[in-house]
């Protein structure tokens, strides 16, 4: 047997091996995530929460697997077994499904599971005396780049570096007047157009690529110091907000709520999936 | 006569032989030899020594002798007198005690010394010893520590928490000797290299250096003191414990037997008893290089040994049990050996009514100190009492029962599965994880009116209006590729539109200008001359003596304008030289341009026939006023 022959043996051996591997932790999510739907529909939330977070732990990113789990945390709260903290990591499953989401009907849902998990956040708040906003919301910048996905930015960004281009040219070389001004008049809307697009395609990608996002978990995000010591007078940030991860080093943790920056036990934080 | 002298001759010579012998023999050290093992393995450490004693003088100069197969380490000797009374006879007795540290170094069985001493200037040897070396590992275990004396227990008596308890009011035991060589077995496995500090010092071990999360790591440290060297007194406040913030830990060795003799080492040359400061079961918190600090203690007194002890830091490296077969339910940190059983009592209850759960979780590790209640709906978890019976278990682990109680109410009727009770967990030893498993049962729930009609003050609905679940992955959260992490999008998507134009405009002014300057070097002074120049070379060199002139004047004042920067056209008589020479032109020069000008437009248009011949000759000295004038330049 040639040593080509082996190879190619060889070769073919561990193809089938990652396959089959592959094939195993397929059928694994499948049957977990199974488990899971069966304990939601007869009443084990328990087991559900078991099951979901197990996919959690293997990696398997879905928005519906993290819709599924905001609703077995869910389902805890409503049989009285509350595990301090459900709350949270149900407005967290909620907000990884509706950022996963591809479809609108799943992203719908997953919104108002989560307006109503803030909302009974927000009422507890207000029964204990604190403020009651959970959702600060985003900036007006990142509202606005989120308005189209990154990809359209960008194809927005190629058009219109084009038509800025013909439109000089044309208002650069045209001879009849109707037809320069028409370059110039083109030129002229391209030109800012390119200038947001391009602008608004760098945020996108920043953001993917360095924009942490967690969502608060714990039941009593207090803010801290650097060393740890609650800062004293700092309201709890609520369970379920939505934060922005600005320092992710060491066990505490620096956040943007809104427009406050603070630290807060990283335990008390759950990062929110990504696609990317 | 003759025959009793040589008679008395031969006997004085027998007892001067004899009192010779004797008095030599009086002399003779009496020398043991003793090895703490005939059988090493290649690396291993063996210690010689030889204790010689004498009446005489005090025995010195020990050497050890040949030493085949070993290296020597060290070497470390202790004289000693004691005297004795006896009867009203007073004897002394010199003892010097030499150990030598031998490394073994290759295989076979190799013939060492024999040791010998000097006493009064005369060497005494002894018999040499064997030693079989064999491979690395292959040595048979020694001999373990036998039963020590009342006089050897541990003087330090340590607490951790106390560690100087006692130390101050025991330790007049340094005043003893050193123990009998042959009660002392030394234990390879608590040698050293070397000895962290003088008479005292401190040394750490885990038992593995890598584990999960929650994994138990066994930390020991002993204390090490030399054996032979005297009192010394404890700096009280420099007593420290070691530094482990990143660690559950959970004292194996109770206060009161810390401090116990382990065994003897041999380090340096010395024997060091070897004592237990402290023995804990660790468990990681969290993953990463985590570092155990060091143990502190101090020595005040003697001086020449005064100063601070610490015991080495130890660095784990921890990492979470793998993800691959990780059971749902999992908690990180539960590692160990586990089991799980529960009873639960009545089996029978109205409708709202309790039952008691009663869990034991049994094994070794930290036993976990929650348990995740099988919630279901319509049954009612109430918080556990829990109870505990953990501990030391054996010499080197920690677990033992943890019990659970809990209050479960159920407020639906029927027969009523409780669900089973979990721990799933990771076993270290087996490198696999496992689910220990305590099914609950089935309580009968009968109806009760009381329950079933709601009261007022009934509580509402929690978080009402969920939409429902979904029962398939949408599989869509597929990671790719973005245009805008090329840069090719960003060179030829969206920069290249605005870039031509750009190169467009630049190329056309760029275009002009170097039009524009090839123009300007196309009708310069210069270009002209060379121009000039050529036409009257042609010109000279064709027959028409007249064209040859006509080319001749117009490469003179081509030249003049190239290189005095005068226009010498249309000026007549001695104007030509004038503005030459104001020009910077030498006068000769401009004379001689004068002239030549002159004489061609004589010739040209005199009316007899011109002599091409003539020509030529201007047009050499044409050339040579020329260069006159580039010259001036």
């Amino acid at each position: 047997m040639s040593r080509s022959a082996v190879a190619l043996g060889v070769l073919f051996a561990a193809l089938l091996t990652l396959a089959a591997s592959n094939a195993r932790a397929a059928d694994e999510t499948d049957a977990l995530f199974a488990s899971g739907v069966a304990a939601l529909h007869d009443g084990r939330p328990g087991d559900a929460v078991s099951a979901f977070e197990a996919l959690a732990d293997r990696g398997v990113v879905d928005p519906v697997a993290s819709y599924d789990r905001g609703l077995a945390y869910v389902g805890r709260v409503r049989i009285g077994a509350e595990v301090p903290g459900d709350l949270g990591r149900a407005a967290h499953g909620f907000e990884e499904a509706r950022d996963l989401a591809r479809d609108g009907p799943l992203a719908d849902d997953a919104g108002k599971a989560l307006m109503i998990v803030r909302s009974e956040v927000a009422r507890r708040r207000v029964r204990a005396g604190q403020p009651v906003e959970v959702d600060p919301g985003r900036s007006l910048s990142r509202s606005l780049a989120r308005l189209l996905s990154e990809d359209t930015w960008s194809a927005l960004a190629v058009a219109s570096a084009a038509g800025l281009a013909v439109g000089l040219f044309v208002r650069w070389l045209g001879r009849a007047v109707r037809v320069r001004v028409g370059g110039g008049v083109a030129a002229a809307v391209a030109g800012p157009v390119l200038a947001v697009a391009v602008v608004m395609t760098l945020a996108m990608r920043h953001d993917r690529m360095y924009l942490r996002e967690a969502v608060v978990v714990g039941p009593n995000a207090r803010p801290t110091d650097e060393h740890g010591l609650a800062v004293p007078g700092a309201t709890p940030l609520p369970q379920g907000a939505r934060v922005e991860v600005v320092d992710a080093s060491g066990p505490w943790q620096k956040v943007r709520f809104g427009a406050i920056e603070v630290r807060v036990a990283a335990s008390s934080l759950r990062e929110l999936a990504r696609a990317d | 006569m003759k025959r009793w002298g040589a008679a008395w001759v031969a006997f004085a010579a027998a007892w001067l032989c004899l009192f010779g012998a004797v008095a030599r023999a009086q002399h003779a050290p009496q020398m043991r030899i003793q090895l703490d093992a005939d059988t090493v393995g290649v690396g291993d450490v063996v210690h010689v020594r030889v204790s010689a004693s004498s009446s005489e003088a005090m025995p010195d100069d020990a050497r050890l002798g040949a030493t085949p197969g070993f290296s020597v380490r060290g070497q470390q000797a202790f004289p000693q007198t004691s005297f004795v009374s006896m009867n009203g006879v007073q004897s002394t007795t010199y003892t010097l005690q030499v150990t030598w540290s031998l490394v073994a170094e290759r295989p076979g069985t190799f013939h060492i010394g024999g040791p010998s001493v000097s006493v009064g200037g005369v060497r005494y040897p002894s018999k040499p010893v064997a030693i079989t070396v064999v491979a690395a590992g292959k040595a048979p275990q020694r001999a373990q520590q036998p039963q020590m004396p009342p006089g050897m227990q541990n003087p330090f008596n340590m607490s951790p928490f106390d560690p100087w308890k006692g130390f101050l009011q025991q330790f007049d035991p340094m005043d003893r000797a050193p123990p009998p060589e042959e009660q002392v077995a030394i234990d390879p496995k608590l040698s050293q290299v070397a000895p962290r500090g003088a008479m005292y010092f401190l040394h750490a071990t885990v038992d593995k250096t890598s584990a999960a999360v929650g994994e138990q790591v066994l930390f020991t440290i002993y204390a090490y003191r030399d054996a032979e060297a005297g009192r010394f007194q404890a700096d009280q406040d420099a007593g420290r414990e070691p530094d482990v913030p990143d660690f559950v830990k959970h004292p194996l060795v109770a206060d009161e037997k810390l401090g116990q003799v382990v065994g003897y080492a041999a380090i340096g040359g010395h024997v060091w008893e070897v004592t237990l400061a402290m023995k804990w079961a660790l468990f990681p918190l969290h993953a990463g290089d985590l570092t155990i600090g060091p143990m502190h203690m101090g020595v005040a007194r003697p001086a020449s040994a005064a100063g601070p002890r610490t015991s080495e830091s130890i660095v784990v490296h921890v990492a979470e049990p793998p993800i691959a077969g990780r059971p749902p339910g999992y908690t990180v940190g539960d590692v160990g050996r586990y089991s799980l059983s529960a009873e639960v009592k009545p089996r029978e209850i109205e409708e709202g009514g309790a039952v008691g759960v009663h869990v034991e979780v049994l094994g070794s590790g930290n036993v976990p100190s929650a348990i995740t209640t099988p919630a279901r709906a319509g049954i009612e978890w109430l918080p556990a009492e829990t109870h505990d019976d953990v501990g030391p278990k054996g010499q080197d682990d920690f677990g033992g029962k943890r019990t659970f109680d809990f209050v479960v109410r159920v407020h639906r009727p029927g027969t009523v599965d409780l669900g089973d009770m979990v721990l799933p967990y990771w076993n270290p030893i087996e490198k696999r994880y496992a689910v220990a498993r305590a099914p609950l049962g089935a309580v009968h729930v009968t109806p009760s009116a009381a329950a079933a009609t709601p009261g007022q003050d009934a509580p509402a609905e929690l978080l009402p209006g969920m939409p429902p679940p979904r029962d398939a992955l949408a599989r869509s959260a597929v990671p790719h590729a973005h245009w805008d992490d090329t840069p090719a999008f960003w060179l030829a998507g969206v920069g290249v539109w605005p870039l031509a134009f750009g190169f467009a405009v630049a190329g056309r002014a760029v275009g002009r200008r170097a039009m524009g300057a090839w123009h300007r070097k196309r009708t310069s002074p210069a270009a002209d001359l060379r121009e000039r120049l050529a036409e009257a070379t042609m010109a000279c060199d064709k027959a028409d003596a007249r064209n040859a002139d006509a080319a001749i004047a117009r490469a003179l004042e081509a030249a003049s304008v190239a290189h005095a920067g005068v226009n010498i056209r249309g000026a007549v008589g001695s104007e030509v030289a004038d503005r030459l020479a104001r020009a910077g032109v030498a006068r000769a020069t401009a004379e001689s341009v004068a002239d030549l000008l002159r004489e061609c437009e004589a010739a040209r248009f005199a009316p007899d026939e011109a002599d091409i011949t003539h020509a030529r000759s201007r047009w050499d000295r044409a050339r040579g006023a020329i260069r006159g004038m580039e010259a001036r330049v």
